[in-house]
């Protein structure tokens, strides 16, 4: 299962769709081709910016820290953020502003407590290193590393209802992880709104 | 920056070249049907002088206005008979197949009002006259300038516009554009431009215009059948030019290279100066002084009045509560870009915008664009700048 198998299947056609750090658009492009959206997306790194406004894309140069105040509330029916909580500078702020921002917010991540890494920093007594989390201690841009269950934690304080969750992990097909995901899921994919409509 | 192109034989044959284009004419605002500018004065009749590339298609929904900057002309693409030697001003990006392509496209770009190159400005007679208007003509607004090209437009039997694109100056007409006449185009490429000048963009044109005015030759803008204000005017040009490249660039191109050749000459052509180290030149000194001197072949003081002032006038703001406000009047896909290396419209301005057109919900595509030239450098070859114009372009259909 791939974050374009998993993401996909939430989005409904025709819906206006925000890519937080989208990069060259290569997300964008994929919901695009299975899904008929409105895509745009906002990214820091001009070189990508403009890979992706040469592609015919509607992308933002800017910061996704300070930039997402600015449209109005429910600009947008989907707001995804993939894989990129964890270097943001205020998570707690950001997903707010997500959450104010689309109908529904995609949010996906690293599970910081997946089996691999906890058994890493048990025997090795050193920062994990992993597939999805290569990084040295030092230059890692991840300063927000955090689990399933803090997640979890954290949409119960902010009143954030989850209305759909995917975890993948074991191997390299990404086979989803059904059994315990917070010991067995590498990755996590959560569908959450501030609304209670369809919450699971 | 001048587009400095090496004169190829048969370059107008080129494949992508817009070929050899000829500027057209079309007068309007006969009496009484005469123009009525943003100050109330009327003004007619009225001269436009315009060029297009490409043919209007059927369907009437692929043309595309293009705004000039300040020195700006007509002459965007193409070249007006086989002995030019430089193409059009912005030839880099309007041709076949180059991203406002003119197999696809039907390119409209025409001189402003105020203007020295075909349209009527202060150096054209006064009917009422029979002499130039000089000080006699009207004051004019960026507005006024888009309400000119409005009627050009009508005449070209265009209903709605594709997109319209400038940078500089340029920029501001459009975004005047998409104010005044929201409904009449769909989208919107916005180059190194701003919402209204700050003191300090005001500042280095109100160094012109002193620069003009207190040349004698201008005569309260009375010259036309005498000297011209030359040295006024080229030291105008001057000062702006600094301005429109990087440290960075000027640095690079001219460093602390010395260069006698040009020894004295003109303004400077003072006996006084050889007594001690003044007629050592710089080469950034040859080559402003080359600048000023090609300019005043092809402009004319009194529209450089006039023009910058209009510019230093514009705020997209005025009749609106702030910018969000006044943007919450466009319709049009938005493009804006800046440049990191522009310091005369830095990003901020451009940011201004991007925020305002958020605020209203409007489809925004930004970037700021990375590049050593400095506010002149859409002007300049550069293929990753054709190939963002050429993707936006793309996705309007």
């Amino acid at each position: 299962m791939t974050k374009t198998d998993v993401i996909s299947k939430w989005i409904t056609q025709n819906s206006r769709v925000l890519v937080l750090g989208c990069g060259s658009g290569e997300m964008i492009k994929e919901l695009s081709a299975l899904n008929r959206i409105a895509g745009s997306g906002i990214d820091i790194d001009e070189q990508k910016v403009c890979e992706a406004i040469s592609g015919g894309l509607s992308v933002i140069q800017g910061d996704i820290n300070t930039d997402l105040e600015d449209w109005p509330k429910k600009t947008f029916d989907f707001v995804i953020a993939h894989d990129i909580v964890q270097i943001m500078n205020k998570p707690d702020v950001t997903i707010r502003q997500m959450v104010g921002l689309g109908k529904k917010v995609i949010i996906s991540f690293p599970n910081f407590a997946y089996c691999q890494i906890r058994f890493s920093i048990l025997f090795s007594g050193r920062m994990p290193k992993t597939k999805l989390l290569p990084y040295e201690w030092y230059d890692t841009p991840n300063i927000h590393l955090f689990t399933i269950k803090d997640f979890k934690d954290f949409c119960i304080k902010e009143s954030i209802f989850i209305h759909s969750q995917t975890f993948t992990g074991l191997g390299k097909k990404k086979i989803p992880a059904y059994l315990k995901p917070d010991f067995f899921a590498e990755f996590a994919y959560f569908l959450i709104s501030d609304t209670k409509e369809n919450a699971t | 920056m001048e587009i400095m192109k090496e004169n190829i034989p048969e370059h107008h044959k080129l494949p992508d070249s817009a070929g050899i284009v000829k500027t057209r004419f079309y007068t309007f605002g006969q009496s009484p049907g005469e123009l009525i500018l943003e100050s109330g004065e009327k003004i007619g009749p009225l001269t436009v002088a315009y060029e297009t590339y490409g043919r209007l298609n059927d369907s009437g929904n692929n043309a595309i206005l293009i705004f000039h900057a300040l020195s700006g002309d007509a002459h965007a693409a193409g070249y007006n008979s086989p002995e030019d030697k430089k193409p059009g001003w912005w030839d880099m990006l309007i041709g076949p197949g180059k991203p406002f392509d003119t197999s696809k496209y039907f390119i409209i770009c025409s001189n402003i009002l105020g203007g020295c190159k075909g349209t009527t400005g202060p150096y054209s007679i006064n009917p009422a006259t029979g002499s130039p208007y000089g000080l006699s003509f009207p004051e004019i607004t960026i507005k006024d300038m888009i309400k000119v090209q409005r009627k050009l437009i009508g005449h070209l039997g265009v209903e709605k516009l594709l997109c319209v694109a400038g940078g500089s100056m340029g920029g501001m007409l459009a975004l005047q554009w998409l104010v005044d006449y929201p409904e009449l185009s769909g989208a919107a490429i916005l180059i190194a431009t701003a919402p209204s000048h700050s003191a300090q963009e005001i500042a280095f044109n109100s160094i012109g215009r002193y620069s003009i005015i207190s040349d004698l030759n201008w005569n309260c803008g009375n010259y036309y059948n005498g000297a011209r204000p030359e040295t006024g005017l080229s030291i105008a040009r001057m000062i702006g030019h600094v301005t429109y490249i990087s440290e960075e660039a000027m640095h690079k191109k001219f460093g602390r290279n010395i260069s006698y050749k040009s020894g004295l000459d003109g303004a400077n052509n003072n006996e006084c100066l050889h007594a001690r180290d003044f007629t050592k030149e710089f080469e950034v000194e040859s080559y402003l002084k080359y600048q000023g001197e090609s300019f005043i072949k092809r402009f004319d003081a009194n529209s450089y009045l006039y023009i910058t002032r209009a510019i230093d006038n514009f705020d997209i703001t005025d009749g609106y509560e702030n910018l969000a406000d006044a943007m919450s009047r466009v319709k049009a896909k938005c493009f804006i870009i800046s440049f990191t290396s522009d310091w005369l419209y830095p990003k901020e301005q451009s940011l201004k915008i991007v925020k305002a057109l958020k605020i209203n919900n409007v489809e925004t595509v930004y970037t700021n664009f990375e590049s050593p030239y400095g506010h002149d450098a859409f002007l300049i070859e550069d293929e990753r700048f054709k190939k963002i114009i050429e993707g936006f372009l793309k996705s309007l259909h």
